[in-house]
């Protein structure tokens, strides 16, 4: 029995020594997304925009001399699984997070990770609770994002709304088990309001519904020209069917989250016409490089925004490891911090050191053009 | 604004009764509530949906196809995951923890196939609305409406009318009397997995057609279930009426009320109904059977 544990001891040791010899140990990073549930789509696309972006990096050398790891396990966008995932990721000693994407569950995992000392760099999660603690109101040490914020989203929708619709009356549909749609509505109405607007209608539905025809038939009677959908491709396709065969005319806006080629799949007829604001413009010739290669490396479309953003996330962990030149927590954090002028996926980036948002990020609003299927690019409203 | 409200109520309604029917059926003769109802429908528009697509078969072949489908597909479900439990004689609690394992493994089963993205089916139906009275309702609601009620019906005659029919309601009073007699229960059970599963069927056809094709689609069957425990689970014309209640119900609270206490108000409704008569509307007061 003993000499039996020797020979163990000494094999693992001489395992663990040729390891060592070999390489460094791997820099693990972790990455919290929904590969199944209701966002899976846009999870397994923001999985592929990372592994293709990871092989890249490690065939050109790797981070500080060492190998990327992808620590990667599904939250399917649910807030309870989130928290488990960033538990366990905590515990496999990850030196950065990157996700979640939906702000709900972004909101959830950041005391976690603050906790851990591990930073965070979210996708595509625009809520300012995101980075920001409501209950203190001070900004989180560990938590970073490389998209926009909701107020600001919030506000470009109204704006365009009452300047080039010249909308006065709104009413709005949301996902009441959603944060990002119910902030993005009281964005949309404060900013409305301001600009001599009046909302009518607030009308919710409970996530995963697809029947919103006993909201928007209430919507009907109230005459509005415009309603504001800050949904998913998905409900947003839906809404627009549905109002249209009640016989709905008005403007239909919506958000970032539309920004799905499919959209014009499923909405059909029934959502031409509608305009979204959207985090970055697809004719940006920065991103066309992306989706081609996308392409070629896995023969279908990446899902906007998610990899884009996904791969600006990795690229603000790689270049705050080569600024701290060091995979430790606080210091990693700090260097996120002050990013400046970074070259990443979607652009350039520079961090806000105040509030962990990214300056001078653009948003576009866009117009669905079903005939030539694609999204048409209307107008760009710069950041703060 | 009323009729509007009835309308669009009825025509959800319609759907949830659709659902509800397969509950029920289940439940008469099982007695257990098959959870894994809501992946057998999500199959179904899959199957439709591969008709439609690969093969542009018209909506009649589509649905017949899906009524066949996933009417084998859940006589399968049976087979596999509830025969044996069956001829253990489990309590009926393990039926229902199995059911809900399966109805989990078909879903993630999709998901690793198919993948998780949403597909629509063509175009049965051009867009076209009808206006009655004020009101407009779209040609593919009053379409599924009828097919649903006809079915329903249809199903009713089945059950009272035939020799399978008169053995499956021998079946629901008293399964070991039943076998005693000569009938193959085993066989029994199978027909009404094969009908329930035929139901799905179509349900998943008009959900795929109305709303979208994926994973999770069978979500909705969570609402079917109330409304079968509204009609009383195992009653056939409570399915149908608990559907219909539920779907205007629920209409008439977004629309006058609110749409974000809509659920709320549903679900309180359901937990005083089933306080007051915990039978259902429509379910015996002896047994919890037909």
């Amino acid at each position: 029995m003993l000499k039996k544990s020797i020979a163990l001891c000494a094999i693992i040791a001489l395992f663990s020594l040729s390891g060592a010899a070999f390489a460094a140990a791997p820099v693990k990073i972790g990455h919290t997304v929904s590969l199944t549930g209701g966002a899976s789509m846009w999870g397994q696309s923001e999985a592929n925009a990372i592994d293709m972006l990871v092989k890249k990096i490690n065939a050109e050398g790797g981070l500080l001399g060492r190998q990327i790891e992808i620590v990667r396990y599904d939250n399917r966008a649910d807030a309870i699984e989130s928290v488990n995932v960033a538990r366990r990721l905590a515990g496999d000693k990850v030196i950065a997070v990157i996700g979640p994407a939906q702000s709900g569950n972004a909101i959830a995992t950041a005391p976690i990770l603050e906790r851990a000392k591990i930073p965070m760099v979210v996708t595509t999660a625009t809520n300012p609770y995101v980075t920001v603690d409501q209950k203190t109101n001070k900004t989180r040490h560990y938590a970073f994002r490389p998209c926009f914020i909701d107020p600001f989203q919030g506000t470009v929708a109204a704006r365009f709304a009452v300047d080039r619709l010249n909308a006065k009356r709104a009413a709005a549909l949301y996902d009441v088990g959603s944060d990002y749609g119910q902030w993005l509505t009281r964005y949309f109405e404060e900013a409305f309001t301001a600009r001599g607007g009046v909302v009518l209608a607030k009308e919710a539905f409970r996530s995963e519904e697809l029947d919103y025809r006993a909201q928007l038939g209430k919507i009907k009677e109230l005459n509005v020209d415009v309603i504001f959908i800050p949904t998913s491709q998905k409900e947003a396709a839906m809404a627009a069917r549905q109002a249209r065969d009640l016989g709905i005319e008005a403007v239909l806006l919506g958000t970032d989250n539309w920004g799905s080629p499919d959209l014009i799949d499923l909405g059909g007829d029934a959502i031409d016409r509608a305009f979204f604001v959207n985090l970055a413009d697809l004719d940006d010739p920065d991103i066309r490089g992306f989706v081609t290669e996308y392409r070629e490396t896995y023969g279908s479309d990446p899902v906007l925004p998610n990899p884009v953003m996904a791969q600006d996330a990795l690229i603000m962990i790689v270049e705050a490891v080569k600024a701290a030149k060091s995979v430790d927590g606080p210091k990693l954090a700090d260097a996120l911090a002050h990013l400046k002028e970074i070259k990443v996926t979607s652009g350039v980036l520079t961090i806000d050191p105040t509030d962990h948002n990214p300056l001078d990020k653009p948003a576009v609003i866009q117009k669905v053009d079903v005939e030539k299927k694609e999204f048409v690019f209307v107008e760009k409203y710069q950041g703060k | 604004m009323f009729l509007q409200t009835l309308v669009t109520g009825l025509s959800i309604g319609g759907i949830y009764s659709l659902m509800a029917v397969g509950y029920s059926l289940i439940f008469s003769i099982l007695s257990f509530s098959n959870f894994a109802h809501g992946a057998v429908i999500m199959l179904g528009a899959y199957i439709g949906l591969a008709l439609a697509t690969q093969l542009h078969l018209g909506l009649g072949l589509v649905v017949a196809g899906s009524v066949v489908g996933a009417g084998i597909l859940s006589v399968c479900n049976e087979r596999v995951a509830y025969a044996a439990l069956r001829r253990r004689r489990a309590p009926s609690l393990f039926l229902m923890i199995s059911a809900m394992g399966c109805s989990v493994f078909l879903e993630n089963m999709v998901y690793a196939t198919i993948g998780s993205r949403f597909y629509t089916f063509p175009e049965f139906f051009k867009r076209q609305v009808v206006h009655v009275a004020g009101s407009s309702l779209s040609l593919l609601d009053l379409f599924a409406f009828a097919v649903s009620i006809g079915a329903i019906f249809a199903l009713h005659i089945f059950i009272t009318r035939t020799k399978t029919g008169i053995a499956i309601r021998a079946g629901v009073g008293d399964m070991t009397m039943c076998s005693l007699m000569g009938v193959n229960t085993d066989r029994l059970i199978s027909i009404v997995f094969f009908l329930a599963g035929a139901f799905a069927g179509v349900a998943g056809v008009f959900l795929g057609i109305k709303y979208l094709v994926y994973p999770t689609m069978g979500w909705v069957t969570n609402k079917a279930y109330i409304a079968a425990v509204i009609g009383g689970l195992g009653s056939l014309p409570g399915a149908l009426i608990g559907g219909l209640i539920l779907g205007v119900v629920e209409t008439l609270v977004s629309t006058y009320l609110s749409s974000v206490m809509r659920d709320v108000f549903s679900f309180t409704m359901l937990i005083t109904l089933l306080i007051c008569l915990p039978n259902g509307l429509m379910g015996l007061e002896t047994e919890e059977k037909v």
